[in-house]
């Protein structure tokens, strides 16, 4: 009985995947389409629309061509690198709650960012570069971290200790603003968190980063759902969990480094991806990650359309939005039943 | 209380403390753009200086200092009030969000979003906001578990967010006006709110000197408290208002500064006998941390200010970065 039910049941994954799949891809055009028409400038949604079509006034065309356009597909790679990231890095410490975010992963990256503007960094591939090796310095912490006797097995105190990091960082990159005026203008614009005006510059300097960290998951992919197991399983299964781990924090640290260098620090992203994809996809690491391609997107760039809508004629962070969404879904996951755990 | 002054060890501790609050005062009343002489502090005190001299003692860092005291003071209690009802050296106001709701509704009042109350009221008002809500989605658990400081941390993101959307939202002089409270400083005190401050610490003072016997014996289980003829609902309900009511007056005053709450505290229990709750000893200790870290604000870079928020953080962070790592920690939740 048993048996055949587990036949069953993997018999008809892979469709009801593709169909969740699709359905998320349809709902990211969707969000996609709102993106390039929506606006909280005068632009109106027929305007631009008409100027997708190659006609309408030539306002409506530089909007949407040359600000609405790049912003969305910054939001598509940003959207995509923080939900696989959040996904990555809970599988790994199998922690629901291990966000790059809240873990402080961000917060190094930003604080590196800052300490590049204040030396007098501008150059945009600079920035990405150091933005990773901040990301990759928080995430070797965070490993550290979750390596130590008894941290590893109690989110609680592994996220408080994430948010004191962040704290720190974040005290940090404030002492820097006061120290320098010029330093805390461009630092300031950039640690809300906001995928408006970056050049697309900025996204092909980010793009081989984004590819490798890629190129690293789909490696991965099949021994990390092995090490959900256990450990030893994985180890039978011919599988070197200290090099999967090594993997995984270099490719958590290119994507969430990437991601920030593009939009600036932002949480919660990489814990709601996740959240939603699992509810879908269940336990399989494997899935999972299937499902936060399209629905990392989703997320980012829906938030941003809000981020323009709620406060219309001027824009809120992106950041905030993204915190608005994300703490509730934090609650929601403490809030069901016993300890989560994964 | 009067036990805990009879008592040997606490009385040195509180001795000691009270000795390093008044030298940070004085060195706090000295130092700083223009150096006072500490005799010239003194005489000043004393009422026989030259009014320059008197200006910059009394009137600039006189104050100042006043208000660092007594919200250090208060945060410091109400940390170690939330503490000990919580069972969870963890639990301190500000780790489970209460600072920043305070902040937020505070930052609300200023930049006209809400009614026009004082702040001081807008921030009690979202303090015991964010600790219903806190314990709303605790559920049946109360301050004790997990779920406490997780939704704790949850609802400080959400505060902290809607902190950034109001200050992006008004005028740039209103947000200017408000921007202190969301990083942690001294120098937004209104004369208001340290008054009403005072008033509160001397009331909680009062009520905590008579509840002290039962919140000692909270740190024994439910049932040995009980036992001991502890009215456990009352005194829990009592001492959490009392610890919202601090942490709220104390951030309208200062903002949110953090990490005092956790840190005194733990000083205080260090120093004084163990088996007793040292509110006295953390109040001290908390007065002392508030006025050292401004005066380190004040002076480290010069003329340049730092917050006072921002030194506490860079400071008591990696001591609760310690805390959560040290491999072993059984004293834990």
């Amino acid at each position: 009985m048993v048996p055949n039910r587990a036949v069953a049941s993997r018999a008809s994954f892979p469709s009801r995947l593709l169909t969740t799949w699709l359905v998320a891809g349809f709902l990211l055009s969707l969000v996609v389409m709102a993106s390039l028409l929506y606006g909280a400038g005068p632009v109106s949604p027929g305007d631009a629309f008409a100027a997708l079509l190659g006609n309408g006034p030539d306002n409506a065309h530089f909007v949407v061509s040359e600000l609405r356009g790049p912003r969305t597909m910054i939001g598509l790679v940003t959207g995509l690198a923080l939900g696989l990231a959040g996904a990555l890095l809970q599988s790994m410490t199998r922690n629901p709650l291990a966000e790059p975010g809240l873990l402080g992963v961000s917060a190094g990256s930003g604080f590196a960012v800052a300490l590049a503007i204040l030396f007098g960094a501008s150059n945009a591939t600079l920035t990405t570069f150091v933005a990773q090796l901040g990301a990759l310095a928080g995430c070797a912490l965070v490993i550290a971290a979750t390596r130590v006797q008894g941290l590893g097995n109690d989110p609680v105190r592994l996220i408080l200790a994430g948010a004191t990091l962040s704290g720190l960082l974040l005290a940090l990159t404030s002492m820097l603003m006061l120290m320098d005026q010029r330093a805390a203008d461009e630092i300031r614009f950039w640690i809300t968190g906001s995928i408006a005006g970056k050049p697309l510059t900025l996204l092909s300097s980010t793009l081989p980063a984004i590819a490798v960290g890629l190129l690293i998951i789909a490696m991965v992919a099949r021994p990390l759902a092995a090490m959900a197991l256990g450990e030893k399983a994985a180890v039978g299964l011919g599988h070197h969990p200290g090099r999967i781990r090594f993997l995984i924090t270099l490719s958590v640290a290119l994507l969430v480094g990437s991601a920030t260098a593009l939009a600036g620090p932002l949480i919660f992203v990489g814990l709601v991806v996740p959240f939603i994809a699992r509810a879908f996809a269940g336990p399989d690491i494997r899935k999972t990650l299937w499902l936060c391609l399209p629905i990392g997107p989703a997320v980012v760039l829906g938030a941003d359309v809000l981020s323009r809508l709620i406060a219309a004629p001027s824009e809120l962070p992106l950041g905030v939005v993204t915190a608005l969404i994300g703490a509730p879904v934090l609650l929601a996951i403490v809030r069901a039943g016993r300890m989560p755990s994964l | 209380m009067l036990l805990a002054l009879t008592d040997k060890r606490t009385g040195l501790a509180n001795g000691f403390l009270l000795l390093a609050l008044v030298a940070a005062s004085l060195s706090s009343m000295s130092l700083g753009t223009i150096s006072v002489a500490p005799l010239d502090v003194l005489g000043s005190l004393l009422g026989k200086a030259d009014p320059m001299t008197d200006f910059v003692v009394k009137e600039l860092r006189g104050s100042r200092i006043l208000a660092g005291l007594l919200s250090g003071a208060a945060l410091a209690v109400a940390g170690c009030l939330m503490q000990t009802l919580a069972r969870n050296r963890l639990a301190t106001p500000g780790i489970i969000g209460i600072d920043n709701a305070a902040t937020a509704f505070a930052v609300a009042s200023v930049v006209g979003i809400g009614l026009s109350l004082a702040p001081s009221a807008m921030a009690l008002a979202g303090a015991a906001a964010a600790t219903s809500l806190a314990f709303g989605l605790a559920g049946a658990n109360g301050t004790r578990g997990y779920r406490f400081i997780v939704a704790g941390i949850g609802i400080g993101a959400i505060a902290g967010a809607a902190t950034q959307v109001m200050l992006s939202r008004v005028a740039i002089d209103a947000a200017n006006a408000a921007y202190p409270w969301t990083v942690g400083s001294l120098n937004a005190r209104s004369g208001h709110s340290v008054v009403i401050l005072s008033i509160g610490l001397v009331l909680a003072a009062i009520l905590l000197a008579i509840i002290n016997r039962g919140l000692n014996t909270l740190q024994f289980s439910d049932a040995v408290a009980i036992a001991l003829g502890t009215r456990l609902r009352a005194i829990r309900i009592l001492g959490l208002g009392l610890s919202v009511l601090l942490t709220g007056l104390a951030v309208s005053v200062c903002g949110p500064v953090g990490l005092v709450a956790l840190l005194a505290p733990e000083l205080a229990r260090t120093l004084c006998r163990p088996g007793k709750v040292p509110l006295l000893a953390s109040g001290l200790a908390g007065a002392t941390f508030m006025v050292l870290a401004d005066l380190l604000g004040r002076t480290l870079f010069s003329p340049l200010e730092i917050p006072v928020g921002i030194i506490t953080a860079i400071v008591g962070s990696p001591y609760l970065l310690w805390i959560l790592l040290k491999p072993s920690n059984r004293s834990l939740t």
